[in-house]
């Protein structure tokens, strides 16, 4: 194996990457594993897919950092030749973009009808804000786009607000113990997640810059609050196959 | 401290800020919901308690209603039947002794009728349909007016405590129409409608404004009933053109 390619996916983001495809198989094979109906939940399949998605956008950043000449052509396409080693177009397209749309989908997958209106209009004017700024210049594919990212945690976190909402609100949600819904969990980790990976994305640069050692361990927040988050999607897709530890979801029962 | 590190604390600070308010909302929204939990679960105890206590009276006014029932049925009836049987008895004539013998079977043959209702059991074997229809023919019977069911459907399989209510509703609409519409005819109609099943009970006496609101507490009662067990009750009334109250039952 070449020594590039072991420092690119063991060595500099291994303690990340390992337990992120350890993820990624014990989800795949949970899936499998399901019921043909039950795969056909969104409730099942919306978690999953985000899982897969993140092992490979995760994977293919490792990939990036492992093969330069295409790293560094595909920032020539997007016009950036001052910083050719940066793999930032890779995050802002997936993790920043359709990421945050993936999870805007798990937020609305868990509201009763009446709220899903809110995220179908988050999402549009989510799309329309990140072509808008992408496409006038103001932030780069390529570049750290601050701007976007604290538009995209904001609506993520008015939508889990708007979960909690319905959990104290909702007769079905009254019923049940929320220590023991995944939702909840789901809920609150991707709030977490957001929250406090808020200001290491914003100052990305700055950190680098001034201080590599501090923005250094607030990255391995992010790396944390991820990992922790691709767990409950993991336990969310096994979940059917572990009767008896989580309650019934009431948002199943919405109609 | 230089100006860098106070720019360092600054974001330290600002990411434990933010994780701080994170967790104390995450917190107190399941303190919110524990709290509201209990009440819910406060307020459907009492709302059972509630339908117990409507289901307790039904029952109460039933076996008081069937009591009644029972005395006119002595008085007039049966203490009738005893008599005529005493005075054919007297008589040495044997063809009396027979009739008297007869009678005697008749008076028999009422008692076993009246005492198989004075428990709530004959509500379970009689269905809706047939309960009406009992109800319609002893109306009938007085003379008092015409009655009509018209049945779309058989109400057998409903559980005991709707069946009890509904027999209570009924037999409420039809004694307000007796007392206070002076109709000459009921009508009673069972059908499907779009809602769910109805039953549409008509009569054609004095009426009243329903618009208007009324002092008793009858109606509401009525309709209080019907919503325990999950049904609907409507009421229209017009002066000089009777009365139609709607039973929409349960799904």
């Amino acid at each position: 194996m070449d020594s590039r390619f072991v420092q690119a996916f063991f060595i500099s983001y291994g303690e990340f990457l390992i337990p992120l495809d350890l993820f990624f198989i014990i989800g795949v094979a949970c899936f499998i594993k399901l019921p043909k109906e039950t795969r056909a939940d969104i409730h099942y399949w919306l978690p999953f897919l985000i899982l897969v998605f993140t092992a490979f956008y995760e994977n293919m950043g490792a990939y990036t950092n492992y093969n330069y000449e295409f790293k560094a052509s595909v920032n020539a396409y997007l016009g950036n030749t001052e910083y050719p080693k940066f793999n930032l177009w890779l995050n802002n397209i997936t993790k920043r973009g359709i990421g945050v749309i993936l999870y805007l989908f798990l937020i609305k997958s868990w509201l009763e009808p009446s709220k899903k209106k809110y995220i179908n209009w988050m999402i549009y004017i989510f799309i329309v804000v990140v072509v808008i700024i992408q496409y006038s210049g103001i932030e780069p594919l390529y570049f750290n786009q601050p701007i976007i990212f604290t538009f995209g945690a904001n609506i993520i976190l008015i939508g889990s607000g708007l979960y909690f909402i319905g959990m104290i609100t909702h007769e079905q949600y009254l019923a049940s113990n929320p220590l023991r819904l995944l939702s909840f969990w789901q809920m609150t980790f991707i709030m977490f997640t957001f929250t406090l990976t808020y200001i290491s994305s914003v100052a990305k640069f700055y950190l680098y810059e001034v201080n590599p050692v501090l923005g250094e361990s607030l990255f391995q927040i992010e790396w944390i609050m991820q990992l922790i988050n691709l767990g409950i999607l993991t336990l969310t897709v096994a979940s059917p196959l572990m009767p008896g530890i989580f309650e019934k979801e009431p948002s199943y029962e919405f109609s | 401290m230089s100006f860098l590190e106070s720019q360092v604390y600054i974001i330290i600070f600002s990411a434990l800020f933010l994780g701080g308010v994170m967790s104390t909302f995450v917190i107190s929204m399941v303190f919110i919901h524990r709290q509201r939990q209990a009440q819910n679960r406060q307020k459907l105890d009492q709302v059972k308690s509630e339908h117990e206590k409507t289901l307790l009276d039904i029952e109460n006014e039933i076996q008081q209603e069937t009591l009644t029932l029972i005395g006119r049925e002595l008085h007039d009836n049966i203490g009738q039947l005893l008599s005529l049987a005493k005075l054919n008895f007297g008589s040495i004539r044997p063809e009396k002794q027979a009739e008297g013998r007869d009678i005697l079977g008749q008076a028999i043959q009422e008692v076993r009728g009246l005492s198989k209702q004075l428990n709530l059991d004959w509500v379970e074997s009689l269905s809706i349909n047939e309960f009406i229809g009992q109800q319609l023919e002893r109306i009938q019977n007085t003379g008092f007016c015409e009655t009509t069911l018209d049945a779309d459907f058989e109400l057998v399989d409903l559980p005991k405590d709707q069946k009890l209510v509904l027999i209570r509703v009924i037999q409420e609409s039809l004694n307000n129409a007796i007392k206070h519409a002076s109709p000459n005819k009921i009508l009673i109609r069972m059908h499907d409608s779009g809602k769910g099943k109805q039953i549409w009970i008509k009569d054609d006496g004095k009426g009243f404004d329903s618009s208007q609101k009324s002092n008793g507490s009858g109606m509401i009662n009525l309709k209080k009933r019907m919503e325990t067990i999950g049904g609907e009750f409507e009421l229209t009334s017009t002066v000089g053109n009777g009365t139609e109250i709607t039973l929409t039952l349960p799904n």
